[in-house]
């Protein structure tokens, strides 16, 4: 078994390790756990929320749960899909500078059978280390370029539509509860009141909605 | 061990080749639907890898959220499923977060790289052992990129664990008051 400070250690040399060279990642995996942080401290908020009732917890927790899920998975894919794809361009040769280039051509690099092929990558060339300086800077810059505009397009745009749609139906779902009716028969989601809302905005201060 | 043992089972499951085989045929036309591209360009090349060198976590979340206000209200105000006062109090609300948790998360990361680089220093004779609680024993000089990087990811986390408490204490008392400002600040308007 091993000591805190050893383990705290080895921490610290696997972060560096992992994202030293690689920011672009860091600011992924940071991402993703921000927000797991910040959905624990939403459903946290709410299970020990005095002012919330026992029946309007049976239904809050679960719409934060499934928030944080929308929240977290919708970050994850799309901003990782973003940084994997950025990566893949550079490493495979198809988005370069011009010393890279001349790098590659100089190497007898093929462009058809090399360049953009999945197989391929010019960090494991045999003479990678003439160009490695020039290449993880720039990598590394394209790699953070792409998880900005991923975290963007994520937590900006796919999220809130998302939600919102997810919102709606439980909205949609809590009224005919309160009114014994099925959904199907309500004639449209035309939502709750602005004193319920405030109401219930109050008692959960925070819909998980922005990361921390 | 163990753990190693699980990674190489999942690995060679079928499921898993399955999945992998399908993703690299995805990932491969991905690519071959964008065109080659060689920058030669010093001050975007230039460009590229400033953003690479200087963007951390907390300038993230600061573009993060300037691009919130210019899109997140909008999609909030034209949110359709739910009533036209619902809806104003909504965009007031998620206007108020986006402020309060840009502002926060913000000062917040920036604070804890600047103390995660004060405690991260190389050990010499001189050196207190305290400022030395957050360098890594593998690394070889405090001045490289890569350990650049690793202050901005050891801040970063630090920042996320106090988040979690500055949430409750900060942000959402912050988020309540502004919200109750717009909305106070919508009325007086209309009368």
């Amino acid at each position: 078994m091993k000591s805190p400070a050893h383990l705290f250690s080895d921490f610290k040399n696997v972060m560096y390790k992992k994202y030293g060279e690689n920011p672009g990642q860091m600011l992924v995996h940071t991402g993703v756990l921000g927000w797991i942080l910040s959905s624990l401290a939403q459903v946290t908020a709410v299970v020990f929320n005095d002012k919330i009732s026992p029946e309007q917890k049976t239904f809050l927790i679960p719409q934060e749960a499934a928030d944080a899920f929308v929240n977290i998975v919708s970050f994850y894919v799309i901003t990782s899909s973003f940084k994997n794809l950025a990566s893949k361009l550079v490493s495979t040769g198809k988005l370069t500078t011009k010393p890279i280039k001349e790098f590659l051509t100089k190497q007898g690099v093929n462009s058809s059978e090399h360049i953009g092929k999945i197989g391929f990558n010019i960090e494991n060339m045999a003479n990678f280390n003439d160009i490695k300086g020039e290449y993880k800077s720039f990598k590394n810059g394209v790699d953070v370029v792409a998880s900005t505009i991923g975290s963007i397009i994520s937590c900006n745009i796919v999220t809130p539509l998302l939600r919102n749609e997810y919102a709606a139906k439980q909205q949609k779902k809590a009224i005919a509860k309160m009114h014994g009716t099925d959904t199907h028969d309500l004639k449209s989601p035309r939502g709750i009141s602005m004193d319920t809302y405030i109401r219930l905005s109050s008692a959960k201060y925070s819909s998980g909605s922005l990361k921390i | 061990m163990a753990l190693s043992n699980i990674g190489t089972y999942i690995t060679s499951t079928p499921f898993y080749k399955g999945v992998s085989s399908a993703y690299r045929g995805l990932q491969q036309k991905a690519l071959d639907i964008i065109p080659e591209a060689v920058y030669s360009n010093d001050k975007v090349i230039k460009g590229i890898r400033k953003t690479g060198e200087k963007i951390s976590s907390a300038e993230q979340r600061l573009i993060l959220g300037a691009s919130a206000l210019m899109s997140q209200p909008f999609i909030d105000a034209h949110n359709k499923s739910v009533d036209e006062k619902t809806r104003k109090v909504s965009v007031a609300r998620t206007v108020a977060k986006i402020i309060a948790g840009t502002l926060t998360g913000y000062y917040i990361r920036k604070g804890c790289i600047k103390g995660i680089k004060a405690l991260s220093e190389m050990p010499r004779a001189n050196v207190k052992k305290y400022k030395t609680l957050f360098t890594p024993s593998n690394a070889k000089d405090n001045t490289s990129d890569p350990f650049l990087q690793y202050r901005n990811a050891m801040g970063t986390v630090v920042a996320l664990v106090v988040m979690m408490f500055t949430n409750f204490l900060i942000d959402a008392p912050l988020t309540k008051f502004l919200t109750n400002t717009f909305i106070k600040h919508d009325e007086e308007d209309k009368k």
